[in-house]
């Protein structure tokens, strides 16, 4: 098993150039969510990895094994590249086994093969289906059993779960994740869905306009992320401008310690400092070693069964949102004396 | 293939800005688009592609076939001179038939656009009972060709004769091109914008006006077109009711007096009215972006409203299908029919036709093969050209392309004049839009991202397009094999000119007879007819997939 390399590759998709200079190197073995808004190219990504689409520039690889370069494209069904689309599209003239049984060459242990298949996706019962018989789950367990047969190298997957229901959606994508680490297939999800990404991926790519903005764990895309966009696509964020001295950003929170993101601001500087709600904490017992803190008047709570969203309107003027768990909740019009627990994020401020 | 070779050496260049009409079977593929990223981001890559060499190749041969007729038409029109055209054009005789033509033919749209759309409206948005079956029985006019719904009034009434007999009767046959494609656009139609429309102080009337009709008005002109060129191009109802259109003009310019040069300026001046007629359609159609739909109540009324709506309904069916059907029945019954009745001869029309049917339904699919499977994937200015070149057959009037390859074989291939090889291929021209139609969204409908799939599993291209394409575009091509031999059987003015000497079909039969006022020694080719090509089109109007208004 080899990892594949996308170098520098950009990926024209109707008129437009949806992927723009794209490197990364997906680790055998690995599950690598491709997450950004719609519109962001990483369909176009993946039917360029899938060979359905060429690259204008740059290549993709698996390996030593170069399957794309400008005028040259290895035909999609010489790569061992999997492909589950984001409606399963199976064949409506073929039952699920037929379906799962597609790239599976005839002779003996065929049969098994499908039963196996059948099984791993939990549909031993239904091989004897029609498509249209199936609920959008299980179509989608059989278009992934189907991709998996032919044993690829890589398995692509295009917005699998985003026409399931919220519930079913959660159980599935966990249920798949842990079946293709099982397998040890390499894996690339793409999605819109940042809690989809973060949660299941071992490291995230997330794509803007045909770029790729940052490649990373989960962890550093929501904590450390590269830029104030992807800071605010992946997660909440509160957002303060303030004066850049030494490490610190002075704000209405305070002298807040902050990390400059992407550039080095002169001391005097007014740069934007970015907080996740979860940061910030009614703990005073805190502040002596947090990195700020300020006094506050809670203005309206956001109940949401594991947690709230609280709007705190600050002494110093302005209003933050801080995130807990929703156990011991104050009440509106308490006042509280805020912490903010682990060092913010300094970017610029935009022009 | 032979076809093609002649179409290589056909002189001049195939005619640019050629009809083609979509008012068929674009529905379907309407409703697939939009709604599906990954189907349609992978059927737009589809698109942007280039065709293969070799399908633009076999395509445009197949067009190039399709355009012999209207080709050789204009240089055999143009050979005359245009003195002698002039001369043609300003007799008093040729002004007749032309205002005749132009008479019936408007008329004829007014009534069916009214009409049809009172139908639909009723059949869609009303609540009637027995809904699905009057809405069967609206289509059945389509089923029953224009000379044997004459037949079977002159059976009935032997007198009957000139426009008001010839206007009402086409406009009964021709009803179902508006009312089905209208009622199946009030189906899709949102009835919330209606809902909505009241809500801000519009009367019902004024709420339909402003916010249902944009949405059915394409259809309802599309359907007006084909009216409208089904009665220029009629010509076993206006001959039988002895009323001289321009087709009844070639016609007797071509048989009785073999002045050919009048016959083909006579036919150009018909074909240039139909060309001007769908390139009037066309402006007139425009598009209506697709609101978000959802299914309407239909709307209860009282039992006095409904009985008043019964003759609106029953109209057509009654008219174009069960009087003519009851006049043909009447005269089978009759002991003479029955002694005359020449069972040999009967047999030999029957297996002529279905013969010929067959075979121009096989020509038919296969030119119109490559050019559906270019228009289902690809888009761009010589795809489209292609394509409406295709279409030819469905502006071109009957007696037209007859006349044309009367002239063309003669000219070119005297070896095949009068030879049921032209008149397969006069059938495959006329009726090949239907081939098109039909396998054009058969093959659309099959996802791009399938085929894609496939080839992820490691298919090739063609083995992809053996495995996933063709058992789900099949049943299209059946079902448009079949919409081909129908009107094939139901063909008479062509027939009339090409049919080889001795081959008679169940059409001339029937026609030589009626002309003749043998009414009871017509009726068994009449019945024969009936059975073999207006029930299968009723059995095939009953399918789902199928284009009603192809019928």
């Amino acid at each position: 098993m080899s990892d594949l390399v996308v170098s520098g590759a950009s990926v024209i998709h109707g008129s437009t150039l949806a992927v723009d200079d794209v490197s990364m190197t997906i680790r055998s073995g690995e599950l690598v969510a491709v997450l950004g808004p719609s519109g962001c190219g990483k369909t176009s990504l993946l039917l360029a990895i899938a060979g359905l689409l060429p690259v204008r520039e740059g290549s993709i690889a698996i390996g030593s094994r170069e399957l794309s370069r400008p005028g040259r494209v290895v035909p999609p069904e010489k790569r061992g590249i999997g492909w589950v689309p984001q409606e399963a599209s199976l064949f409506p003239h073929l039952s699920v086994a037929e379906n799962i049984g597609f790239a599976v060459p005839r002779g003996r242990g065929r049969a098994a093969r499908i039963r196996e298949l059948a099984e791993l996706v939990g549909l031993g019962a239904l091989t004897n289906r029609a498509p249209n018989q199936l609920s959008g789950g299980q179509a989608q367990r059989v278009a992934l059993a189907r991709a998996l047969a032919p044993r690829p190298e890589v398995l692509l997957l295009d917005e699998p779960f985003a026409a399931l229901d919220t519930q079913l959606r959660t159980g599935l994508r966990r249920e798949v994740a842990e079946l293709l680490r099982a397998q040890g297939t390499t894996s690339i999800l793409v999605t819109h869905d940042q809690e989809e990404a973060l949660t299941l991926a071992d490291r995230v790519a997330v794509l803007r306009d045909g770029h790729l903005e940052q490649f990373g764990t989960p962890e550093e895309i929501y904590q450390q992320p590269a830029s104030d966009w992807v800071a605010r696509f992946v997660g909440d964020v509160v957002e303060l401008d303030g004066a850049w001295r030494g490490g610190r950003v002075t704000c209405a929170l305070g002298a807040v310690e902050a990390a400059a993101v992407g550039f080095t601001p002169a001391d005097g500087d007014t740069v934007r400092l970015m907080l996740r709600p979860e940061w910030i904490v009614p703990r005073p017992d805190l502040l002596a070693h947090a990195a700020a803190g300020a006094d506050a008047r809670v203005a309206s709570i956001s109940y949401a069964g594991h947690d709230a969203m609280l709007s705190c309107d600050l002494t110093a003027g302005l209003t933050v949102r801080m995130r807990m768990a929703a156990v011991d909740l104050p009440a509106v019009g308490e006042d509280l004396r805020l912490a903010v627990q682990r060092p913010g994020l300094a970017y610029p401020v935009p022009a | 293939m032979t076809i093609a070779t002649h179409a290589a050496s056909a002189p001049g260049e195939p005619a640019a800005g050629a009809a083609s009409s979509r008012s068929g079977g674009s529905g379907a593929a309407v409703g697939r688009e939009g709604g599906r990223a990954q189907g349609v981001d992978a059927r737009d890559a589809s698109r942007v592609a280039r065709p293969p060499l070799w399908l633009v190749v076999l395509a445009s041969l197949a067009a190039l076939a399709a355009s012999i007729p209207l080709v050789y038409l204009v240089v055999r029109g143009g050979e005359s001179g245009l003195d002698r055209i002039v001369e043609t054009l300003s007799r008093g005789r040729v002004l007749e038939y032309a205002a005749n033509s132009l008479g019936l033919a408007a008329a004829t749209t007014a009534t069916a656009l009214v009409l049809g759309t009172a139908v639909a409206f009723t059949l869609s948005r009303l609540r009637v009972p027995f809904p699905r079956l009057w809405l069967l029985a609206s289509a059945l006019p389509l089923a029953v060709p224009s000379f044997l719904a004459g037949y079977g009034w002159l059976v009935l009434a032997p007198g009957i004769d000139g426009f008001v007999p010839s206007w009402l009767l086409l406009s009964a046959v021709t009803m179902p091109y508006v009312a089905l494609p209208v009622a199946a656009a009030l189906r899709g139609a949102s009835g919330d914008l209606e809902g909505v429309a009241r809500t801000l102080g519009r009367g019902p009337f004024p709420a339909f006006l402003v916010a249902t009709w944009p949405q059915v008005r394409p259809a309802a002109i599309a359907g007006g077109l084909l009216v409208a060129l089904y009665a220029l191009s009629d010509f076993g109802l206006v001959a039988m009711m002895r009323f001289p259109t321009l087709t009844w003009g070639i016609n007797a310019a071509y048989s009785a007096s073999f002045d050919r040069a009048q016959a083909a300026i006579l036919a150009l001046l018909l074909v240039v009215l139909a060309l001007l007629v769908v390139l009037g359609e066309r402006t007139a159609r425009g598009r209506v972006p697709r609101a978000a739909a959802r299914a309407v109540a239909p709307r209860t009324i009282g039992r006095g409203m409904l009985l008043s709506l019964l003759p609106v309904v029953a109209a057509a069916p009654v008219v174009g299908v069960a009087i003519p059907l009851l006049g043909l029945a009447t005269r089978l019954v009759q002991a003479e029919t029955l002694r005359e009745l020449d069972v040999p001869r009967l047999l030999a029309a029957v297996g002529s036709t279905v013969g010929v049917a067959l075979a121009a339904a096989a020509l038919a699919v296969v030119l119109a093969l490559p050019i559906a499977a270019l228009a289902a994937r690809f888009r761009g200015r010589l795809v489209s050209a292609i394509e409406s070149v295709g279409f030819l057959g469905h502006a071109l009037p009957g007696i037209v392309v007859g006349l044309s390859l009367v002239f063309f074989s003669l000219a070119v291939l005297p070896a095949l004049y009068q030879s049921v090889v032209v008149l397969v291929f006069a059938y495959a021209v006329l009726f090949m839009p239907k081939a098109i139609g039909t396998m054009r969204s058969g093959l659309a409908d099959v996802p791009v991202s399938l085929v894609a799939v496939a080839r992820t599993l490691g298919d090739s291209p063609l083995r992809a397009w053996w495995r996933v394409t063709v058992p789900l575009a099949l049943p299209s091509v059946g079902i448009g094999a079949l919409l081909v031999a129908i009107a094939t059987m139901k063909e008479l003015p062509a027939t009339l000119l090409l049919r080889p000497t001795g081959i008679q079909t169940l059409a001339t039969e029937l026609w030589n007879r009626t002309v003749v006022f043998e009414f009871g020694a017509a009726a068994p080719y009449a019945a024969v007819l009936v059975l073999i090509a207006a029930v299968p089109a009723m059995v095939l109007s009953g399918i789902r997939s199928t284009a009603k208004e192809e019928l």
